[in-house]
């Protein structure tokens, strides 16, 4: 998928970014993983995650193993285009300044 | 292209936090360098316990390898907590993993072969030492070159 600049500001927040970049890595992901990997309250994470879904970025899936619930996420096919072509924005505006060259760009 | 006026060194600072966080799922899929070495010991006993043709060793064996597998792929699944995205393997690093497999299956049946049709004694426990070896001192090579294979690929693609 390749992004075509496009700054979103939804994913830009801090706390999303980090969240939709594991998410941007993974297939599903428990929201164990999520909560202990950005570090966040689990009601702070079902807040951010819910924000993201009525965007149409994020699945959520609720499962059961054996009794015990089990949460996860997913980026969707929308929430995928959103963060490349945001990826691809902030890519172009250190590009522009020159201020780095990314690994991104030597490689592929 | 609507891009509000953010500083460069922010984008910049974004950007590295994608990165990490890709590194983090990339850190967190690999298997531990334990986990190799688990294997290549439990491999070698069995085996040995295989050829010793004593019952009571063939019993003690599978019974140290079944108990050591489970041990290890339970102790992988408990820290594996997310699965890393197939696209950022590729080809490149399925092909790598099927190649590390197939050598060093071929090289422990070739090798076993061989040193049963020359009368050498113990050649399968012989021939799995090499197999061993390279799972040994391979598997971790083999997560290093994943992991650098994975972090080079673009930050938001390919899908």
């Amino acid at each position: 998928m390749t992004g075509t600049p496009r700054f979103d500001e939804l994913i830009h927040a801090p706390t999303r970014l980090s969240l939709v970049s594991l998410l941007a890595a993974t297939e599903w992901a428990e929201f164990k993983f999520l909560r202990d990997s950005i570090g966040l309250s689990d009601s702070a994470l079902s807040k951010q995650l819910t924000t993201l879904e009525e965007a149409g970025y994020v699945d959520i899936r609720k499962s059961f193993v054996g009794k015990r619930p089990r949460t996860s996420a997913r980026l969707t096919p929308v929430g995928q285009q959103a963060f490349a072509d945001h990826v691809a924005a902030l890519q172009e505006i250190v590009a522009r300044a020159g201020l780095a060259v990314l690994p991104d760009q030597l490689t592929h | 292209m609507t891009t509000p006026n953010i500083p460069p060194v922010d984008a910049e600072l974004a950007l590295a936090e994608v990165r990490a966080r890709r590194a983090q799922v990339v850190d967190t899929n690999l298997v531990p360098d334990w986990f190799w070495y688990g294997i290549a010991v439990l491999m070698m006993l069995f085996v040995a316990a295989m050829e010793s043709e004593i019952g009571w060793l063939i019993a003690v064996g599978t019974i140290v390898y079944a108990l050591g597998l489970a041990t290890l792929i339970l102790a992988l699944v408990r820290r594996a907590r997310v699965q890393v995205r197939q696209e950022l393997i590729g080809v490149r690093g399925a092909l790598a993993i099927a190649g590390f497999t197939v050598t060093l299956v071929a090289i422990g049946v070739a090798l076993g072969f061989t040193l049963d049709a020359l009368g050498v004694p113990l050649p399968a426990t012989l021939g799995c030492l090499p197999v061993a070896i390279g799972l040994a001192v391979g598997g971790p090579r083999l997560m290093s070159h994943l992991r650098r294979l994975m972090l080079s690929r673009p930050v938001a693609g390919p899908r």
